[in-house]
């Protein structure tokens, strides 16, 4: 039995005894183009060639499937076929929970006994995870509240009050403003974190359902968050049409 | 220097028009010529800067359903006052208080909503002769 201890891989803890989250992390998942498994297929701007093309993925989503509701189907249908036009990513939005922890971006935890933050590459997205109830949010924002406990070793993050303006990946994957999600991060190994989050939504999904993927630490030398300010790289897109003509 | 001075006087006024359209005077946007007051049905309430909106929708004289969008104080003002964005659930019949939009679109700038109880909600962000 000591034998068996001393070879499991020890995780580090804070000076709270709690499992320390500290560190830059990022998900290796093809989740951003596609929560569910779905191959390789062209991009919306055939003028990218390969490069606008997207690759496939086993997808997130525990059980496979999503499980819309039939009207809430058609709408998801609807958002593919215009994703180009109406997905928030190509605006420089705000990608809310859970896209923001499997985007194609890193995102840095920063934990101490009495305050836990996320901050998230891209577009300067970040979340201050609330240590204790905060009730019931004023007002829907985009990253939505979040209120942080630890039930053993696994941190639970409460999320409410998102709005209905993002997406779950570039595929068209929605939620109304009655979004519910309950994240769930569990240091496996020192340089691995568990990631499951439950998704609740009466408007739009017949039943809760999960995500699932493991996040990696990033291990280079001098590893450090960058940023990815996409909003002059959205203005082209957004406005240019109302760029003054000579 | 003259080419300077112009350069700048025209940067200058482009950003002054540009302002000017931007937010501040309700005459600008809403008409106090073109008083509404109507019942409908709330479909949908955004509650965001620089106005939160109550989305309503009315059966026009002709029948069909007109979708209209009052405009609101920011959510800080009205949140102070007590309204949140689930304090009138979606699909209640509310009574629409305010002023139309100047071109004569389905939008208007909103004084109240009154509640099938008698409640009316001040929903506006200023009094429409003020600035």
């Amino acid at each position: 039995m000591l034998v068996a201890a001393q070879n499991q891989t020890t995780i580090p803890r804070g000076a709270n005894g709690k499992p320390d989250l500290n560190g830059i992390w990022q998900a290796m998942t093809r989740a951003n183009w596609d929560i569910e498994a779905h191959e390789a297929r062209a991009g919306v701007l055939p003028a990218l060639g390969a490069l606008g093309a997207e690759p496939g993925g086993q997808g997130i989503v525990e059980g496979g499937a999503i499980p819309y509701l039939p009207t809430a189907a058609e709408k998801k249908k609807n958002n593919f076929e215009k994703r180009l036009e109406l997905d928030p990513e190509a605006k420089c939005y705000l990608p809310g929970v859970p896209r923001a922890t499997y985007m194609p971006y890193a995102f840095q935890i920063v934990q101490n006994p009495n305050s836990v933050m996320i901050v998230y590459e891209y577009a300067s997205a970040y979340r201050n995870i609330y240590l204790k109830d905060p009730g019931e949010a004023p007002a829907d924002s985009w990253m939505g509240q979040s209120y942080g406990r630890w039930d053993g070793d696994t941190f639970v993050i409460d999320v409410t009050a998102q709005n209905n303006k993002t997406w779950f990946d570039r595929s068209g994957n929605y939620h109304s403003d009655q979004l519910h999600v309950v994240e769930r991060y569990t240091l496996v190994k020192p340089d691995v974190i568990n990631y499951e989050a439950t998704i609740e939504d009466p408007a739009v999904f017949s039943r809760p359902w999960k995500i699932n993927m493991p996040l990696y630490r990033h291990l280079e030398k001098n590893a450090r968050l960058g940023e990815f300010k996409c909003v002059e790289f959205a203005e082209e897109f957004l406005y240019g049409e109302y760029r003054k003509k000579d | 220097m003259k080419i300077k001075q112009a350069g700048g006087l025209i940067a200058a006024s482009l950003l002054c028009s540009f302002t000017a359209t931007g937010h501040h005077a309700f005459s600008a946007e809403f008409d106090l010529n073109k008083p509404i007051n109507f019942k409908g049905v709330l479909t949908e309430v955004e509650f965001i800067n620089p106005h939160s909106w109550f989305h309503i929708d009315v059966k026009g004289p002709d029948g069909k359903i007109q979708s209209w969008m009052i405009e609101a104080g920011t959510p800080n003002v009205l949140i102070r006052r007590g309204i949140t964005k689930r304090s009138i659930p979606i699909g209640t019949e509310v009574v629409v208080d305010g002023f139309q939009a100047k071109n004569g679109t389905l939008r208007g700038s909103g004084r109240d909503l009154t509640l099938p109880d008698g409640r009316k909600l001040l929903i506006g962000s200023a009094e429409p002769d003020s600035k």
